[in-house]
């Protein structure tokens, strides 16, 4: 039936975005510091910084998520571990678990080291609550490599779900691809990384750590390179995939924050530093490595910013959940091969063919 | 990054904790499938079915009201269409079905209202009284006035709504009568029922209100809509059930509507005529129609005036060949033999002698008047041939020129509707706009009547009620009874139209001897050998003149010092805004008195506001027949729950203001008394019922009196028991008396019965034309055939000479979402479905490639200028294809001024009130609301 | 399964005219925040095939849940809010919603919307004693579920003037709508997603010629 409406939505925004981010982010610290801890070589200071940063940046992005929500109390509903024999196939109810037993592990794993230090056992509140847990470091101690890969795992899967639930939005060509996990957890792990090589860099600053750190610079070439190629893939998938894809591809490759702000500088420079770094090495300077550390995170951000922003629905009428209004709904229709960014406001775009 | 920051919710979640005991119970094991929502809706402790009419529009839908009742609290939840009317078919417009708001609006008026000393009208100063100061406040400014003298029942005018039109008449007319006011406005007359309806009813002989024909929609084939869309698809419930069942039926839709309005966007085919213009596309038709024979001549020679003979005077006037009697002369099939007909009767094909023959539509070349018969010697013509004549020159080609639709377009039409019987033409509801609407009916008329399609299926059918007060006033002509009873209840068609005129415009009717200001001031204007109006039948023209007093009445000024608004909203519905604001400013008038339930436009000029209780509050006091259904049946209002506030029922109002202007002693008498006499409603029933409910101190016990005295006449008439009627319609809304098959079938007209014209037949030259005319009345408007009159948008100008760059011909029409201009688009439901399609319902549609010269896009501020005038308005911009380029459409439902109405003035939106200026036609005063144009410009 | 219903909705585009009367019927039925124009229905006034004055058409289009048999925002509802009945209705639980709107974001209709706490408290208002609502929550049309169960039907089937709106059981090979569906006369929307809509559509345009 003539003419699809082409629309963004206002209802998962920056808000989310930052969730996604700081989820990612903070999932991916907790599988690389334990499983760097475990396999690569012990680093107490780093499992603290690491899962110790996750459990806020979780904490921060849970409670942006709850903050979210319009029944504070029906929490409880996802927050019961039955939960995942109810509603086996809902990702939320999935990561939900995830995040919670994550943040149990990963603090459980963390327990012993926290216990050795002053810096924790001394400080108000903290040290007195750490105080009542004495018995259970020592049990973490005891299994801690289990308790360390209960961590890992959980971890893994907050890092994971985040692209799974995306995909599961099926109206919108953008997410609902096998691609966007796949996006997600590199960019998780990439930002991760940058994380970690900023705390080595700028709060551990150990000489001894040097060769963890060009292991992490390496690793980060890596997955940004991964980033680049699957960004390239999105880009030919965007601009010649479904209707609804090449308004997204629209949206994105008018936008300067995305080409400038991600593209260039969240990947393609930090790629570049790093690549020199690890092929020619910048002569000892931590500069140029924190600068691409930091470029990485920003980037992460845009990332989930731009994925959320840019996902656009194909609809067979004008969308309403979006802007309420109608006359601004037909404010619209801006045909399909116009420079969307041109617009004023370009997430209010619903474009219609015709 | 244009996205704001979330919208999170302005309590706290620990706010939310009401549900603190629900968040508790969530641990409980089950409540993962708990899903309870839908009968969380049907948690009530009791839920009880009543009916009721709704109050919205003339289409007067059946209403089936759900209340219930939660922590002993009763509340209305929910409107739906009647399921067991026919009228509406169980369905319900937005209109309707939101109804329910007006009675728990905030706005509403909750107790009476006086306007605060030394406030001025129009300011909204109010403050809050008892009715005892209301009625105290009223009875000084009557009989105690500064100036010593008291207000004289003729210095009254009365100004009454549709609902009290519809509802009320039965008190409001026999209040006027008892009290000796001779002044009655009624608000639907100018725009809507005496301008749209008389046309159609001078061929007809119907007169009724909105229910004069009832187009059988069900069993077209073909619909041909002239300039109507509210009254079908934009929406009237009861004949929009009938036209999407024609849709569903296959039926082929044309409609003339110079925009794609609702209805236009169902048809097979939309014709984009120019405004003003559908006289000529019409008379193209009939002459089409009358060229090819495309008619059904047996149904003209028999049933019409068609054979009837004519000739041409020396004024070059159509004239009656008549004998000395007055009867009609026609000529024998083949035959010059001239044979004299019954004066009125059904049937030509028995001439006076008792001899049967064939009439011929037409007469033989050289055939003249005989001797005997007026106009003796004269060539005569059939009234078909007459007509033709008359039209001959309005060819398809001529109306092309300022329809802007293609000749070939207008003979197709023509010819397709001529062979697709049964085929509606449908005239629609709302007339006004132009001073050649009047003229547009009666020539649709005729092409429906050229179809044969009176009283047919697939037809017009007219109305159930019609049919059987006719039967009985035919029945009582025949025994030379002049009178069959109470004439509000029993005169029917032109009859009751001139039972009306009468009344009001002679000075015997009352013994003060003024006839009503309107006719006063025709009669003066026409004296000044001005134009005048004709019949300004409960029309405003004269009024301003008279508040002003410049009207006099032998050779006194004939004031106006006391008005009574009667659920009317002058400021809004009449044209324009400042003709009412200036004369209710005027100090002159003295009192402004606005029973309403809700502060419209106009009452902030009032000086007591009177509140009445909404629909779903009261039992009616009367029983209707089923408004615009074409079946008979009896319904009435039964209250759903108790008045919410302090309010009052109108009889008891009108019996209040009568022992205020006629005195206490015997008001009562008086009042009931004129009722008996109009209505036939029983006086002393209705006053042993009276006393009995005051002595009970019962609320409203006038109102509930008549209703109860009501049911027993009406069960009477129905020959049934009053605990019958009662429970049936209590049962079921809706008493059905009797199905339009079986009425059309004994009761059929002209089939069966003569009509109410002058001559009984279905009038081609029309007999109520002929007596205006008679009267001095010589204007095109007047013309006894039809004949073209031109729309005169511009000094000096044609239809078909192009508009400047910035002009446009002017349309207006009513949003489906709002009634008339009317304090219902203050209900927040409605309301909010206006706010969402604001563009299309509150702007001002404008054709893209008119836009782009002007350099205007959607959204843009303009001011609206009338070119004729120089009234002004401001509006915004919606830019469409939906619209001729030449032609400015918009809805002229918004436009409120009254902040007191919180949603409807926050809507903003177009007035027409301010660009409509107070130009009439001459038959009826009707409205000319379209006829000039505007001119545009950047705001 | 074969005495039980599959509840399916048919709209025939060619006689809605635009009323609203759905629109008004279903927020009084179903007590939706009117006040922030929020519906469980809407009806679109759109002006189609714009380019020339020839082909402009105006068509109404009225649209609610789909009540979907593969509904994406079930799958997606972390908390179970979101459950269909074996009717084929899809409903939401305002006891268990959470008010994630992940049901929202996975919907192609654009059928759900938010109650919030506000909209809770103007209800209160609005609706007095009779406002049922106690949970903010997202909200959807529920085909009148609790209507449908009296063995009425939907509010907004109920009052459609055009009689565009029907309402029947597709599991009843004599009603009409399921005849209606089966003929393929009556098409669902965006059938393409796989989510297996129960609304479908009579199209005006192929219709009229
Ligand atoms: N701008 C504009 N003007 C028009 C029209 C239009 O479409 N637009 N249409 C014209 C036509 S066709 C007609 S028929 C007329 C109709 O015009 P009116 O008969 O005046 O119609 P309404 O606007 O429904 O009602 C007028 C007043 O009645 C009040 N009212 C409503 N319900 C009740 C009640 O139960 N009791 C009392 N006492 N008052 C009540 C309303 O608050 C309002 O102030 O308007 C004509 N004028
Ligand atoms: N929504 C709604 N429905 C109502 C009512 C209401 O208040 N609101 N009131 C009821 C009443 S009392 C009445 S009288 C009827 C009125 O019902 P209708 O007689 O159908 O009147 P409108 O809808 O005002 O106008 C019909 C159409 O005429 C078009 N038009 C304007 N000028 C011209 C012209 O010069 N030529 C042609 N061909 N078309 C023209 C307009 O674009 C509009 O679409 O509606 C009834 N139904
Ligand atoms: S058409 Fe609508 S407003 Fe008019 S009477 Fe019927 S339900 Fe009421
Ligand atoms: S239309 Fe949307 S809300 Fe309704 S069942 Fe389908 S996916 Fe769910
Ligand atoms: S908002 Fe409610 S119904 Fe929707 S997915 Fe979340 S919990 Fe389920
Ligand atoms: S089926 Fe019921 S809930 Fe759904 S749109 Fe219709 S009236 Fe509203
Ligand atoms: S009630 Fe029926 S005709 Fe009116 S807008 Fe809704 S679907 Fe269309
Ligand atoms: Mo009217």
């Amino acid at each position: 039936m003539e003419g699809m409406f082409y629309s963004t939505q206002n209802v998962w925004t920056w808000w989310i975005a930052i969730y996604l981010f700081l989820g990612g982010l903070g999932g991916a610290a907790v599988v690389v510091s334990c499983l760097t801890n475990m396999y690569f070589k012990p680093h107490k200071q780093l499992v603290v910084w690491g899962n110790i940063s996750a459990f806020i940046m979780l904490s921060v992005g849970s409670l942006m998520l709850f903050i979210h929500l319009l029944d504070h109390w029906a929490v409880i509903n996802v927050l019961n571990p039955m939960i995942l024999i109810t509603k086996p196939d809902a990702w939320i109810a999935w990561g939900t678990q995830f995040i919670v037993w994550m943040l149990v592990w990963s603090i459980i794993y963390t327990l012993p080291y926290l216990l050795e230090t002053k810096f924790w056992t001394e400080m108000p509140v903290v040290g007195t609550i750490l105080g009542w847990f004495n018995w259970l470091g020592k049990l973490s101690l005891k299994l801690h490599k289990l308790i360390g890969w209960l961590a890992v795992i959980n971890a893994f899967g907050t890092v994971l779900y985040t692209g799974l639930l995306l995909q599961s939005f099926p109206a919108v060509a953008l997410w609902h691809n096998p691609g966007v996990p796949l996006l997600f957890l590199v960019s998780a792990f990439s930002t991760a990384i940058a994380f970690l090589l900023l705390v080595l860099y700028l709060a551990i600053k150990q000489e001894e750590d040097h060769e963890l750190r060009v292991f992490y610079e390496r690793s980060d070439v890596i997955l940004i390179g991964i980033e680049l190629m699957i960004i390239f893939v999105f880009f030919e998938y965007t601009t010649s995939g479904l209707e609804s894809a090449r308004h997204t591809a629209q949206i994105l490759w008018n936008d300067m924050g995305w080409i400038v702000g991600f593209v260039v500088f969240g990947l393609i420079v930090p790629f570049l530093i790093e690549f020199k770094g690890v092929t020619k090495g910048w002569g000892g300077s931590k500069v140029p490595i924190v600068l691409a550390a930091v470029l990485v995170l920003g980037g992460g951000y845009l990332l989930r910013h731009y994925f959320m922003y840019a996902g656009v629905y194909e609809r067979p009428y004008p969308a309403v959940n979006i802007i309420r209004q109608h006359s601004e709904l037909k404010l619209e229709l801006a045909p399909t091969n116009k420079v969307l960014a041109l617009l004023p406001s370009h997430y209010s775009m619903a474009s219609k063919l015709g | 990054m244009a996205w704001k920051f979330p919208k999170l919710s302005r309590r706290t979640f620990l706010k939310t904790t009401g549900a603190s005991a629900a968040g508790l119970s969530l641990l409980k094991a089950n409540t993962l499938f708990s899903k309870q929502q839908p009968e969380k809706l049907l948690n009530v402790d009791k839920e009880e079915v009543s009916y009721t009419i709704c109050n919205f529009c003339s289409s007067l839908c059946n209403v089936k009201v759900t209340s219930r009742t939660r922590n002993g609290v009763k509340r209305v939840e929910k409107l739906d269409g009647n399921p067991h009317s026919t009228l509406n078919r169980g369905k319900m417009c937005a209109r309707g079905q939101a109804g329910v708001r007006q009675t728990y609006d905030k706005d509403r008026f909750k107790k009476p209202l006086i306007r605060v000393e030394g406030s001025k009208r129009g300011e909204w100063k109010f403050r809050e009284v008892s009715w005892e100061e209301a009625w105290q406040y009223i009875d000084n400014k009557v009989n105690k006035p500064k100036n010593g003298e008291k207000i004289q029942p003729w210095e009254w005018t009365l100004i009454g709504g549709w609902t009290s039109c519809i509802f009320y008449m039965s008190w409001s007319v026999p209040f006027a009568v008892a009290n000796g006011i001779p002044n009655i406005v009624a608000s639907p007359m100018q725009h809507c029922v005496t301008t749209g309806h008389l046309g159609t009813d001078s061929v007809t002989g119907t007169f009724n209100v909105h229910d004069e024909i009832l187009p059988d929609y069900d069993n077209a084939k073909y619909i041909l809509y002239v300039g109507n869309n509210s009254s079908i698809g934009g929406v009237s419930t009861c004949r929009v059930v009938r036209f999407t069942q024609a849709i569903k039926n296959g039926a082929k839709v044309v409609v003339l509507d110079p925009r794609i309005s609702e209805t236009a966007s169902k048809a097979d085919e939309w014709i984009p005529i120019r405004p003003g213009t559908d006289l000529d596309f019409c008379l193209a038709m009939l002459r089409e129609m009358l060229e090819k024979k495309y008619y059904d001549a047996e149904f003209l020679r028999v049933r019409t005036n068609m054979p009837f003979l004519v000739y041409k005077d020396d004024a070059g006037q159509w004239q009656l060949v008549k004998d000395s009697e007055g009867r009609p002369a026609v000529v024998w099939e083949g035959t010059s033999d001239i044979h004299i007909l019954p004066a009125y009767t059904n049937y030509n094909r028995t001439d006076i002698n008792g001899k049967t023959f064939c009439p011929s539509l037409y007469a033989p070349a050289d055939l003249k008047v005989p001797a005997g018969l007026a106009g003796e010697g004269r060539p005569v013509l059939t009234v078909l041939q007459a007509q033709f004549e008359e039209i001959k020159h309005c060819t398809p080609e001529w109306a092309e020129k300022t329809t802007g639709i293609p000749a070939d377009t207008i003979r197709r039409i023509s010819t397709e509707f001529a062979t697709s019987r049964p085929a509606i033409i449908d005239p629609g509801w709302h007339g006004a706009r132009f001073g050649n609407i009047m003229m547009t009916r009666r020539v649709q008329a005729m092409i429906q009547v050229l179809n044969g399609g009176i009283d047919k299926e697939g037809g017009w059918i007219l109305s159930g009620e019609f049919h059987h007060k006719l039967a009985a006033q035919v029945e009582a002509k025949k025994a030379g009874r002049d009178d069959v009873g109470a004439p509000m209840a029993t005169k029917v068609g032109m009859d009751f139209a001139l039972f009306v005129v009468n009344a009001f415009s002679s000075e015997k009717t009352f013994s003060h001897g003024h006839p009503g200001w309107a006719w006063a001031y025709s009669k003066q204007q026409r004296a000044e050998g001005k134009q005048g109006v004709a019949l300004p039948v409960l029309a405003d023209e004269g009024m301003k003149e008279s508040v002003e007093g410049k009207v006099k009445w032998k050779g006194k000024p004939y004031l106006t010092r006391a008005l009574f608004v009667n659920a009317a909203n002058p400021v809004r519905h009449y044209y324009p805004d400042t003709y009412w604001k200036d004369m209710m400013k005027n100090d002159n008038l003295e009192l402004v008195i606005a029973l309403d339930v809700l502060p419209s436009d106009t009452t902030p000029y009032a000086d007591v506001i009177l509140p009445h209780s909404t629909y779903l509050e009261r039992d009616e006091p009367t029983f209707y027949a089923n408004g615009v259904n074409q079946d008979l049946a009896v319904t009435t209002r039964y209250a759903a729950i108790e008045p919410l506030y302090d309010s009052e029922e109108i009889p008891d109002v009108l019996l209040k203001l009568t022992e205020i202007i006629s005195g206490k002693d015997g008001a009562f008498d008086k009042f009931a008394g004129m009722i008996e006499a109009l209505t036939g409603l029983p006086a002393a029933a209705t006053k042993a019922e009276w006393e009995r409910l005051k002595a009970a101190g019962q609320k409203s016990p006038f109102s509930k009196a008549c209703r109860k005295v009501g049911l027993i006449e009406t069960a009477k008439k129905l020959l049934t028991t009053p605990e019958h009627l009662d429970k049936t319609l209590r049962e079921k809304g809706v008493y059905h008396e009797e199905d339009w098959h079986k009425i059309i079938e004994e009761y059929g007209v002209p089939h069966k019965l003569p009509t109410t014209t002058a001559s009984g037949r279905i009038e081609f030259f029309s007999s109520l034309f002929d007596m205006l005319r008679s009267q001095g009345f010589t204007a095109p408007n007047f013309s006894v055939l039809a004949t073209p009159i031109a729309a005169e948008c511009r000094e000096d100008k044609t239809m078909d000479q192009a508009l400047d760059p910035d002009e446009f011909y002017f349309a207006y029409g009513k949003v489906p979402t709002v009634s008339y201009a009317s304090t219902n688009s203050n209900n927040p439901v409605l309301a909010a479905i206006n706010t969402w399609k604001k563009d299309i319902y509150t702007g001002v549609w404008i054709h893209p490639d008119r836009a782009a010269k002007l350099g205007i896009k959607s959204g843009d501020k303009i001011k609206l200028k009338n070119s004729l005038s120089g009234q002004e308005a401001e509006g915004h911009v919606y830019v469409t294809r939906k619209v001729r380029s030449d032609t400015l459409f918009l809805h002229s439902a918004f436009g409120v001024e009254n902040p007191q109405l919180t949603h409807s003035y926050a809507m903003g939106g177009t007035a027409t009130n301010k660009l409509i200026p107070h130009n009439v036609e001459p038959v009826v005063a009707g409205f000319r609301s379209e006829e000039f144009t505007i001119r545009i410009a950047k705001a | 399964m074969a005495n039980t219903p599959h509840y399916a909705m048919v709209i025939d585009l060619n006689t809605c005219v635009g009323c609203n009367a759905c629109m008004a019927a279903c927020a009084l039925e179903n007590q939706t925040p009117v006040w922030d124009n929020k519906w469980r229905t809407y009806v679109h006034d759109m002006e189609i095939g714009t380019s020339t004055d020839d082909d402009v058409r105006r068509r109404f289009f009225p649209r609610l849940c789909n009540h979907c048999d593969n509904p994406p925002c079930m799958s997606v509802c972390p908390t179970g809010a979101t459950h269909k009945l074996d009717n084929g209705i899809v409903l939401v639980d305002d006891e268990l919603c959470m008010g994630c709107r992940a049901c929202v974001m996975a919907c192609p209709y654009d059928a759900r919307y938010d109650v919030t706490s506000d909209d809770l408290e103007q209800g209160d208002k609005f609706f007095g004693e009779l406002h049922y609502r106690t949970r903010p929550s997202v909200d959807k049309c529920s085909f009148c579920a609790h209507r449908v169960m009296r063995g009425l039907k939907p509010a907004c089937v109920e009052t459609c003037v055009g009689s565009a709106r029907m309402f029947g059981d597709l599991n009843d090979p004599n009603d009409e709508v399921a005849k209606l569906v089966k003929t393929g006369v009556a098409k669902p929307l965006m059938a393409h997603l796989g989510t297996g809509p129960n609304v479908f559509y009579i199209s005006d345009i192929e219709r009229t010629t």
